[in-house]
């Protein structure tokens, strides 16, 4: 397990991101993913009030989302890294969702998947040594927008 | 120059007017996107109460006075506290497609220009502040909130207080300024401003509509253009009534973060200190400072902004705290005592969530609990 900071936020360098969302991918072995939101997503998403999440069960797509948050007035999607059938939704954040943002990549985790095309989608992640680079680009762009502090 | 649409509607009923803003951010979704971005500027009937996305309505808004005085109730798809919406009140609704790399708070503060703008047109010189609203010295004047669907579609609001019957908002929303007697609408003037207070002529929502619409032309860099919803349009807004924005499942549904509010009494030579806060979980939907003092300190009221949407572990609390009150509180007690302050009230909150959740409180104010009257 391998955490570094980049640019100021925690990144797991063995995981998968989609950060046009800023969704983390674990593998967990065969098909079974687990997904959360990355440091930076929540960063610039504000303080989380609320989650709701699709049942155990629903098939979602890549692209779409498996529910969605409530954040300093935006209400928005969470977007799926990956499609798949959702296996288990972590009640823990749904009820308290404090727990993401102090744990991101750990105990904050919001839902595994069965991924119905892994090896087809995993190619539209980023991982192995693009992460840090692509991070760190993207902190560059929000501090320009102004949306992080610089 | 890009054109956007501009609709203009008066006298809108709740579930109407909720389901028309969804419908025109819907005709943006990813899958069909074949229409300009449509300003929508317009009045509820008199008058609306509306929820935020994830708030329990019946915590935010007395359905009893709603029936006893007509008010319509419902729950917006957009975030945020409960608000009274009317014909002293200007609805504004974007409908556009949602960028797909720009962040949340970007899209905000980028929208909220149109609405800086023709308020300046005004002499109102107002910014965005707070949390996500727009304020004038301090006092709120509008409130701003976004929803994006999971098709791409994004929908912008902001309410413009043209003017506010601050009484009627303490009958309808349940805040705990309605506890404080004779000196309710004190707190809230305190805390909220409109265009008619800041201009010294009396305004409407349908008024304000002109000066908004130039705002917006002029921050976005955009011709608008006099349009209706075509049919799909209405045929999606009406199906919206009837599948969502007219019934009880929709208005009623419950989030699954418990909601309370908590409030806690602090002793300083500057006088007695209550605060109260309302608890989404473990993030702070709004604050209050009440106590033994005319005017509500200065740093008090920048911590109250602060402190909204806020997470209560100490590290946060402590740095919020030396923000807002780099030279004290005023109060002759250190930021520390403050902070102990505020995690005492969140800590008693999120006991009550546990025994009996219920309440956030509205856009403004938190609601007081079981655990004390205000002073």
């Amino acid at each position: 397990m391998a955490t570094v900071t980049v640019e100021g936020f925690p990144v797991r360098t063995e995981f998968s991101y989609d950060l046009t969302h800023h969704m983390w991918v674990e593998e967990l072995g065969g098909e079974r993913v687990r997904v959360g939101m990355d440091a930076l997503g929540l960063e610039t998403s504000g303080t989380l009030a609320h989650l709701m999440m699709v049942e155990v069960g629903t098939e979602v797509a890549r692209g779409e989302p498996f529910g969605s948050l409530e954040a300093e007035k935006y209400v928005g999607p969470l977007v799926a890294p990956l499609s798949g059938t959702v296996l288990a939704v972590n009640a823990d954040a749904v009820a308290s969702p404090s727990l993401v943002q102090s744990d991101p990549y750990g105990a904050g985790w919001m839902v595994e998947l069965s991924a119905s095309d892994l090896e087809g989608e995993r190619s539209g992640l980023v991982s192995g040594d693009e992460i840090v680079t692509r991070f760190a680009q993207k902190v560059t762009e929000y501090r320009l927008e102004g949306v992080l502090a610089e | 120059m890009t054109t956007w649409h501009l609709l203009l509607d008066d006298s809108v009923g709740a579930a109407d007017g909720l389901a028309l803003d969804e419908a025109l951010a819907a005709r943006h979704r990813r899958d069909r996107r074949e229409m300009p971005v449509t300003l929508r500027l317009y009045t509820y009937r008199d008058h609306a109460a509306l929820c935020g996305r994830f708030q329990h309505l019946e915590a935010e808004i007395d359905i009893d006075a709603c029936r006893r005085t007509g008010t319509e109730f419902n729950r917006r798809p957009t975030g945020g506290g409960a608000i009274i919406m009317g014909a002293h009140q200007l609805g504004v609704a974007v409908c556009a497609p949602a960028p797909v790399a720009e962040r949340p708070r970007s899209i905000l503060r980028r929208f909220s220009e149109g609405v800086v703008a023709g308020l300046a047109r005004l002499g109102i010189d107002a910014s965005f502040g707070g949390k996500n609203d727009l304020q004038v010295e301090g006092r709120k004047i509008a409130g701003l909130g976004l929803s994006l669907d999971g098709g791409g579609g994004l929908l912008f609001h902001s309410s413009v207080l043209a003017d506010l019957d601050i009484g009627f908002m303490l009958d309808v929303l349940r805040i705990p300024a309605a506890k404080l007697g004779s000196a309710a609408v004190g707190a809230v003037e305190r805390r909220v401003t409109t265009v008619t207070r800041e201009t010294g002529r009396d305004w409407d929502g349908k008024a304000l509509r002109e000066v908004i619409a130039e705002g917006f032309a002029e921050a976005m860099g955009v011709e608008l253009e006099p349009s209706e919803p075509d049919a799909e349009t209405r045929a999606l807004a009406a199906a919206l009534v009837e599948t969502r924005y007219g019934s009880d499942e929709w208005r009623f549904q419950r989030s699954p973060q418990a909601d309370a509010t908590g409030t806690a009494v602090l002793k300083t030579p500057g006088g007695l200190v209550r605060l109260y806060v309302a608890m989404s979980g473990d993030v702070v939907k709004s604050a209050l400072f009440t106590g033994d003092f005319n005017q509500l300190p200065p740093p008090l009221a920048e911590l109250e902004a602060r402190l909204r949407w806020s997470a209560v572990d100490p590290d946060t609390l402590t740095r919020l705290a030396d923000q807002a009150m780099p030279e004290g509180s005023g109060l002759g007690v250190g930021n520390g005592e403050i902070v102990t302050l505020i995690a005492d009230a969140a800590r008693r909150a999120r006991a009550l969530a546990v025994a009996a959740p219920n309440r956030s409180g509205s856009c403004y104010f938190p609601e007081p609990t079981r655990e004390g009257s205000p002073p």
